[in-house]
């Protein structure tokens, strides 16, 4: 039986009158990836930054390893790498600086951190890039680059929301490549997209939530089975079936 | 130890970046260093006064009056400027100049034939204060020439029927009178004691305050522009806790604004010599604790704006408040409600600080009480701002 590395039960968070969140349980197990998926609004990046230590649930908890996110924060954050939706780098620095600073960040010594963020700026390809400022590169180097910082001090969890977003194909490919090199070696992964495909080739598992609850959790075969022949239905069809056709903004 | 290491490394990137940053760098080192330059032509370079006498003469080819032109050309300190009647009524109309000497067209025959006549004085308001001085030095010259008639009749007249011609006594007490202003009995001379003018005492204190708590409140922005990036969240996803990241941004700031007092001062040193080495490094003791403080107060504003524009004008509205009410710029009397305002501006103490430091050779000691407020302000500023923020709404 696979070991459970991250357990969330009964998370809950409201903004005001809203509830963002409600009432969300999972288990993502050692060396999976897990895909949470989700129409705008549906709470993921609420969940995610419950899980990485940034927001406090109203109600619940997070036992990553074994440590709770609600009374072992700093443990928690020695165990998790964070690649976020946006483009989080200094601009002003260049791709090493920017690895370098957040290596320090998780603890690393300056050697070491320099160390790591060589290997990780070959991984994405970006060796000779290294020492060019972040203002100047493309679209998908940044987004490169803003995985392979998540990368640094090797985490045994990365979180990973969104990194393919608005990046062209071989970037895309180079990011996908990665994430199955890191699987490979034992790397537990959680991920969201709006990409149904790239869910589906990707992840192990996945939830797909809407309204702040998880609405269905499987292997993307099994959920794509529940719609009709996993081999003619794809998981988009499942999706909208799930979550309905009408506009969220 | 790692705490500590991990605050100075977020510090270093942000000293990195502003050093990088050219509109910041230009903002808060050559903008101040432009104002000092401004301060040098204005305070640091000729001791004495230069005016310009404006004078209508209508009194065109009088003895007199060519006399009393002769006379105001040869001051150094003055200048004469000749208009008509009608020029010098629209240069007062439009406030070009504040003061005319106007002289009446019998001037010379008046005096010629023993009888008194009058300069006029045209001014706007009070004549401005070069003009005030003008005046003051036509009227000595005017009362120069006066004695000089004065006692040519005098001569005149102890002489009358001695058979001495009246040429030759205006002659001979014209000579005498020149030998006097040659060589005058009382005279005055000047000599420079040091290069410090005044207002470089009263002003220096304040132009320093003032553009480093700019340039450290704007220093607010530096969260929100982590926030922006998205840089804030995940640092905080990192084994760097809220405090850590704070303090980063505060020695950043700290240094930031010791930096560009270091710039100023040293500058204030070099050309106005107002410093001795140890009232040098007293005054940067001074700049620390008031950097601290400014930083700390930057840091609660930090905390709870949400925009790059709002952590602008909050900073603009701060700084400028803060000037506003320590009376920086003008003085405050004591017992008055603005004396009691200015106890709530951090300039306030740093002023005095700096004054009782740079104007009046104080020590650090002397100023033992505006040190203990802003580092008590530095303290509730810190605390404050660790209290009030937050990643996101809800957030920790």
């Amino acid at each position: 039986m696979a070991e459970a590395f991250l357990v969330a039960q009964g998370l809950h968070k409201s903004f005001n009158e809203h509830k963002a969140v409600n009432g969300v349980s999972f288990t993502i197990y050692k060396g999976e990836i897990f895909g949470l998926l989700g129409p705008n609004g549906a709470g993921k990046t609420t969940t995610i930054r419950m899980l990485s230590t940034v927001l406090k649930p109203d109600r619940g908890d997070v036992t990553v390893g074994e440590y709770s996110i609600r009374h072992d924060a700093d443990a928690v954050r020695s165990l998790i790498g964070v690649c976020p939706q946006e483009l989080a780098l200094y601009e002003d620095l260049s791709a090493l600086d920017n690895m370098v600073f957040f290596g320090r960040m998780v603890g690393l010594d300056g050697k070491e951190a320099q160390a790591q963020a060589m290997a990780h700026l070959e991984l994405m390809g970006l060796t000779e890039r290294a020492k060019g400022k972040i203002a100047k590169f493309s679209g998908g180097m940044k987004r490169r680059v803003n995985l392979a910082i998540a990368l640094m001090g090797y985490p045994e969890l990365l979180f990973l929301d969104e990194p393919t977003v608005g990046i062209d194909p071989q970037s895309r490919n180079n990011i996908y490549e990665t994430i199955e090199g890191l699987r490979d070696k034992g790397m537990t992964i959680l991920y969201t997209t709006h990409y149904m495909e790239e869910a589906d080739r990707l992840c192990d598992r996945v939830a797909i939530m809407d309204g702040g609850r998880i609405i269905a959790m499987d292997t993307p075969y099994q959920l794509k089975g529940q719609a009709g022949s996993p081999e003619q239905v794809t998981l988009e069809d499942v999706f909208l079936k799930l979550t309905g056709r009408s506009l969220r903004d | 130890m790692k705490v500590m290491s991990r605050a100075l490394i977020v510090a270093l990137r942000e000293v990195r970046t502003y050093l990088r940053d050219k509109a910041d760098l230009a903002f808060s080192l050559l903008l101040p260093i432009a104002i000092f330059t401004l301060m040098y032509g204005a305070f640091g370079g000729e001791s004495m006064f230069h005016g310009t006498a404006h004078v209508v003469n209508e009194d065109q080819g009088g003895t007199y009056s060519t006399l009393f032109l002769k006379r105001l050309n040869e001051l150094d300190n003055l200048d004469v400027s000749l208009l008509s009647w009608s020029e010098a009524n629209t240069k007062l109309e439009r406030s070009d100049v504040l003061l005319v000497v106007h002289i009446p067209e019998d001037f010379s025959t008046q005096l010629t034939s023993g009888k008194s006549t009058q300069l006029i004085f045209w001014q706007r308001g009070n004549g401005g204060p070069e003009g005030q001085i003008v005046a003051s030095i036509v009227q000595s010259v005017a009362e120069e020439i006066s004695q000089g008639v004065q006692a040519e009749r005098q001569v005149q007249r102890a002489f009358l029927g001695k058979g001495i011609g009246e040429d030759q006594i205006q002659t001979t007490v014209q000579k005498l009178l020149e030998r006097e202003r040659q060589s005058p009995i009382v005279g005055v001379s000047e000599e420079t004691i040091s290069t410090a003018a005044d207002p470089v005492n009263q002003f220096l204190p304040g132009i320093v305050t003032m553009f480093v708590l700019f340039a450290i409140t704007l220093s607010a922005r530096a969260i929100v522009e982590e926030r922006k990036k998205g840089t804030l969240e995940r640092l905080l996803t990192t084994r760097l806790r809220v405090g850590e990241l704070f303090m980063g941004k505060f020695l950043a700031s700290v240094s930031r604004g010791l930096l560009q007092t270091l710039i100023l001062l040293a500058l204030a040193y070099i050309v106005f010599q107002i410093f001795t080495p140890l009232s040098f490094i007293e005054a940067l003791v001074v700049a620390l604790f008031f950097a601290a403080a400014g930083s700390a107060l930057g840091l609660v504003i930090a905390s709870v704006v949400r925009s790059e524009d709002a952590a602008s004008w909050v900073a603009v509205f701060f700084t400028m408040a803060m000037v506003m009410i320590s009376g920086t710029f003008f003085p405050i009397s004591e017992g008055s409600v603005l004396y009691i305002f200015s106890k709530l501006s951090i300039n306030t103490y740093a002023n005095t600080a700096f004054s009782v430091i740079i104007a009046e050779g104080g020590s650090l000691t002397d100023v033992g009480m505006e040190l203990t407020v802003l580092a008590g302000v530095t303290a509730a500023g810190l605390i404050l701002s660790r209290i009030l923020f937050k990643v996101v709404p809800g957030g920790k």
